[in-house]
């Protein structure tokens, strides 16, 4: 029967699906016993919810299609292998013939007694393997408490849960799930920050989800309004169709903006430079109009790796890099890996108890002073085909950066010496994103000719909150005052010193927090080509002597709920990109 | 029934892929194989059963194989290992 639930749209776009359901405590089952005259029905009703899961996901596999198919496919295979395991079949039939359990309690049982052998093992990487038996046994016991147990001819699936946690999100994405809507949630959350660079609509508040859905529902979802459509009839489908053609009318005039200035209504021009790495990513930031590069991680030619990248190849991909970008400036950012993800790499480095705090950034570049040497030689020589800025991460004193000072330098002059032809001049910039160098900001900015503000690690290390540690919920934010505060103080700095400042983590590429940012005196920002218009879009709708008058009021927010009613009452009404949706 | 003595060699050991690769190939043979180390013997036909096996890189596994075409399965599976499950290509 149709019903509609209303939540906060907090990621925009449409889906018509199946509701997959995932229960908060799917899997804490009370016992529960069953008639010995029932036991053979409970088997079969068993074998009928493997059987519709079994058919569901083969429907998955053969929708998978293009680079990701190998990779999600293996991940599915390895979840339907599990779906036929003879160890979890057999012990789940038994359970119930002997004991009289019902299949749901069997079902836990089986999964405790699987996750008891796990959560004992050595290796890091199987215990966490717990999750791929989770996540079977929860579409299992989804699967169980459907109204009908017909294999659905959708195959798209739109997840329905109490909360999603960031991390889950593109692999959901991966595995083809449409959309998702939660019961809890904030629009301006981590997970909602990220849904919407995935472009993966997403609602949030939908109360009653849990209550009113069943596995395996017809859902339309629409991520601009928040409302969730289970059973649509012919009137539902036809405003649905509508608006996946108001979706692409938006892209269409979204790329309109390709060629558009990024310029404010009251004429302030912004500059949107692009965090771009693969040639495809730099190919786009190109056509996006981009000011440049703003941010090229070099880790990706270091990892998957078992020998250092030599200078020639690294010389190779940022001569191509810089090529790509025609004369448009190219922000090389050293190297910026430590320990968790070194054994991954050429690097052999010793493990740490903490690497987020530990030998990382360029504190392993100066203490790796050849690989160092190699990397500064290949971007010095890059720079004698176009404009190329460097970038050293995890800069927490005045003589780190003076150290890469006097490296860079010494390189430019071995190169010249070499009779190498390079750059006149090759500006060199530091990440700020441990919060020490933000507060000593004014005693080392002489040493820079940049700066660039890595949101997501200072957001990390100054609230002491790990982004992906799913138990902090909310604790990981961009709406903590102190955050707001610093980064307004670091921007005044670096303007009073006439220094160019840009912020490049996932906050600068979500049109929500435009306005927030412009307020605080940003006139740079580097992001995905993925979200570079919409927030072109939305710098085009803000009027930046408005936003700057308000200021001093978002300076002084209290907390989160007072941050997010300034962006409310700042965000221009008539811009779809930078809504920032309302709380009930 | 055969038995051989098969070094794990791969980067990350018996982990979820090289699993799965190892039961879906041994599903292509009638005969029945488990895997055993440290004491414990397992079902090499289950993904869960040599995932609980937990043999990291290092560790050796005695694989046995039971049926008519023991020969062949056996020598499959030693190829695998040999491989490196081809995670490394």
């Amino acid at each position: 029967m149709r019903k509609v639930l209303s939540g906060h749209g907090a990621s925009r776009g449409s889906a018509l699906g199946r509701a997959r359901v995932r229960l908060p405590h799917a899997l804490d089952v009370a016992e529960e016993t069953i008639p010995a005259e029932q036991v053979e029905a409970e088997i079969a009703r068993l074998h009928a919810a493997i059987d519709v899961v079994r058919a569901e996901m083969g429907l998955l596999r053969e929708r998978l299609q293009g680079a990701l198919a190998k990779e999600i496919g293996e991940f599915l295979d390895l979840h339907a292998l599990l779906l036929d395991d003879p160890e979890l079949l057999e012990g789940l039939d038994e359970l119930i013939r002997a004991n009289f359990y019902s299949a749901d309690y069997a079902l836990r049982l089986q999964r405790d007694r699987i996750a008891a052998v796990f959560t004992h093992m050595d290796d890091a990487y199987l215990r966490t393997r717990i999750d791929d038996i989770d996540q079977v046994i929860g579409r299992i016991h989804a699967a169980l408490h459907r109204r009908d147990a017909a294999v659905h001819g959708i195959a798209g699936e739109i997840l329905v849960a109490d909360n999603v946690a960031p991390s889950e999100l593109p692999q959901l994405q991966a595995q083809g799930v449409l959309a998702v809507v939660t019961s809890a949630g904030s629009a301006l959350s981590h997970s909602a920050i990220l849904a919407r660079s995935l472009h993966l609509p997403l609602v949030v508040g939908a109360t009653w989800a849990l209550q009113k859905i069943n596995d395996g529902d017809v859902l339309a979802v629409d991520g601009s309004t928040g409302l969730v459509v289970r059973d649509p009839d012919a009137d539902d489908l036809r405003t649905h169709r509508a608006r996946v053609r108001e979706g692409k009318r938006e892209r269409r005039q979204l790329n309109r903006l390709r060629r558009e200035p990024s310029r404010t209504l009251d004429g302030a021009d912004i500059k949107l430079w692009a965090n771009a790495e693969s040639p495809e990513d730099v190919a786009e930031a190109h056509a996006l109009g981009a000011a440049g590069v703003g941010l090229y991680r070099t880790e990706f030619l270091f990892l998957g790796r078992r020998e250092l990248p030599d200078e020639e190849m690294q010389f190779q991909a940022y001569r191509n890099l810089v090529l790509g970008m025609t004369g448009r400036t190219v922000t090389i950012r050293t190297l910026d890996l430590g320990a968790d993800k070194a054994d991954n790499t050429g690097l052999v480095l010793p493990d740490e108890p903490n690497p987020a705090l530990g030998v990382r950034g360029v504190r392993l570049s100066l203490r790796r002073q050849a690989v160092f040497e190699t990397q500064l030689r290949a971007i010095v020589r890059a720079s004698g085909y176009g404009p190329v800025r460097v970038l050293v991460p995890m800069v927490s004193s005045r003589e780190e950066v003076l150290a890469v000072r006097e490296q860079l330098d010494r390189t430019i002059a071995a190169l010249r010496a070499e009779g190498h032809a390079i750059a006149e001049h090759i500006p060199l910039g530091a990440m700020i994103e441990v919060p020490a160098a933000a507060i000593a900001l004014p005693g080392f900015i002489d040493t820079v000719d940049f700066l660039s503000v890595g949101t997501n690690d200072l957001v990390q290390y100054l609230l002491a909150a790990d982004r992906n540690n799913e138990a902090l919920g909310d604790l990981y934010t961009p709406l903590h005052p102190a955050l707001v505060r610093l980064l307004g103080d670091v921007i005044a700095t670096a303007s009073a010193h006439g220094k160019p400042i840009a912020v490049c983590g996932e906050m600068a590429g979500d049109p929500a927090f435009v306005p927030l940012l412009l307020a605080l005196g940003l006139g740079e920002f580097s992001l995905h080509p993925a979200t570079l218009l919409e927030v072109r879009q939305a710098v085009r709708a803000c009027d930046l002597s408005r936003l700057r008058s308000r200021a001093e009021t978002l300076r002084h927010a209290y907390d989160r709920a007072s941050i997010e009613a300034w962006l409310r009452e700042a965000t221009c009404p008539d811009n779809p990109a930078a809504r920032v949706p309302s709380h009930g | 029934m055969l038995e051989r003595t098969l070094p794990v060699t791969n980067r990350l050991g018996l982990h979820a892929r090289a699993t799965a690769k190892l039961v879906q190939l041994l599903s292509g043979f009638r005969s029945s194989a488990t895997l055993s180390a440290r004491g414990r013997e397992v079902n090499a036909k289950s993904i869960m059963g040599v995932m609980l096996l937990a043999a990291g890189q290092g560790a050796e596994v005695i694989l046995r194989v039971d049926g008519e075409d023991e020969v062949a399965a056996a020598e499959a599976v030693a190829a695998l290992f040999a491989r490196k499950f081809d995670e490394e290509s």
